[in-house]
């Protein structure tokens, strides 16, 4: 599935993903500035791929993909995958390609209006995800939007002669902070 | 890496999976004391669908499964994910399902140290990681019992009986296995000096 357009704050808003967004996705995750608490940087399909990608993702119905635009313009992607529709729980996640736009707001801004369409449209229990610790910016943004840490996974990934722990989150529909509730749910 | 092939324990043994062990694992997935404590692998379904999911687990490239042999019948499944790419040294215990009518047996302590055996000592992993419901007694007891240590305590992940339980998270390092089994457990005697 893929998600609606919503219109947040501060120039950003979540908005249906097009064939061209997958190709900029597939482009910043081979970027160094942007992976570096990410996967391996390796591209696995051709440039054709993008649009099989595309098609498997908006048949999916256990994973929703916004593309996050700032200043209308695209800069990341966000969503929830692997739904358990009988657990009612979901893995989040946040990828912001554009490195020269980090410490705006964007992934705080991102999640807000991610978290309040998920507890609102999709009537979820749970969702939960894991972020490299050293990574602040991204699990900071999670907390305000009603994310705790429920553990540390130690030792995950390594980059640059050290290893990286992983924070465990989770966050319920009673954690999210009302006075932040975006429209049109305020 | 689809399906395993044999891994022995003590008093059962880790096989490749056939046809002929669909019908057992059909039955545990649809026994509500199974079900009360781990997500089935898969929903109850025709035999026909059974066999099309075994096909699909052979051409399954990040993972294994094995069944659960003892005392000459099929007692259990196990299902092992192995890590990412490019390092792939860790795995994750998706699956230990034993037939409810054969718990309280030891089965399930000795088939996961035989697989531990196999994911330490000839795969060479550095961590296994395991996750399964606070009420899970008999995980926790062989968890404890193998070395394992949690690093989560998730709350209301696991529906069953009309509310939510919580869900633990564990590791098992490579130095824990060393220490605590490496001495005794091993694929193979030690070729010693040549």
């Amino acid at each position: 599935m893929f998600g609606p357009r919503i219109i947040g704050d501060d120039g950003v808003e979540l908005r249906t993903p097009t064939l061209e967004d997958y190709h900029l996705f597939a482009k910043w995750q081979l970027e160094p500035a942007v992976t570096r608490f990410w996967g391996p940087r390796l591209q696995d399909e051709p440039p054709s791929g993008a649009e099989e990608r595309m098609k498997k993702d908006g048949e999916s119905r256990t994973s929703l993909l916004w593309t996050i635009a700032y200043a209308d313009e695209p800069v990341g992607f966000t969503g929830i995958f692997g739904i358990d529709w009988v657990r009612r729980d979901g893995e989040t996640g946040i990828f912001i390609g554009r490195h020269d736009l980090y410490g705006r707001g964007i992934a705080s801004e991102t999640v807000r209006l991610r978290m309040a369409y998920i507890w609102n449209e999709l009537g979820l229990h749970r969702t939960h995800n894991w972020i490299a610790l050293p990574n602040q910016g991204s699990w900071r943004a999670n907390k305000k939007s009603g994310y705790a840490q429920v553990g540390t996974y130690p030792r995950v990934g390594f980059r640059s002669g050290e290893w990286i722990d992983e924070w465990l989150g989770e966050a319920f529909p009673h954690t999210f902070p009302q006075d932040r509730m975006p429209p049109p749910w305020k | 890496m689809a399906l395993g092939g044999i891994i022995r324990g003590k008093r059962t043994t880790l096989r490749t999976p056939t046809e002929d062990d669909l019908g057992a694992y059909g039955r545990w997935m649809s026994d509500m004391r199974v079900r009360a404590l781990v997500r089935p692998w898969h929903e109850p379904a025709m035999p026909a669908t059974w066999k099309e999911r075994l096909t699909e687990q052979t051409k399954e490239k990040n993972g294994a499964l094995w069944s659960i042999e003892a005392d000459g019948g099929v007692v259990g499944l196990v299902r092992v994910g192995f890590g990412w790419e490019p390092h792939r040294d860790t795995a994750h215990l998706h699956d230990l399902v034993v037939d409810p009518d054969e718990w309280r047996k030891g089965h399930g302590f000795d088939a996961s140290l035989a697989l531990h055996r196999y994911l330490f000592d000839y795969l060479d992993l550095r961590r296994v990681t395991v996750n399964f419901t606070v009420e899970n007694a008999g995980a926790r007891r062989i968890a404890d019992r193998l070395g394992y240590v949690e690093f989560a305590h998730k709350h209301e992940v696991h529906f069953r009986d009309g509310a939510y339980v919580d869900e633990l998270e564990l590791l098992m390092e490579r130095p824990v296995w060393d220490e605590r089994w490496g001495k005794t457990e091993r694929e193979y005697q030690p070729l010693g000096a040549r």
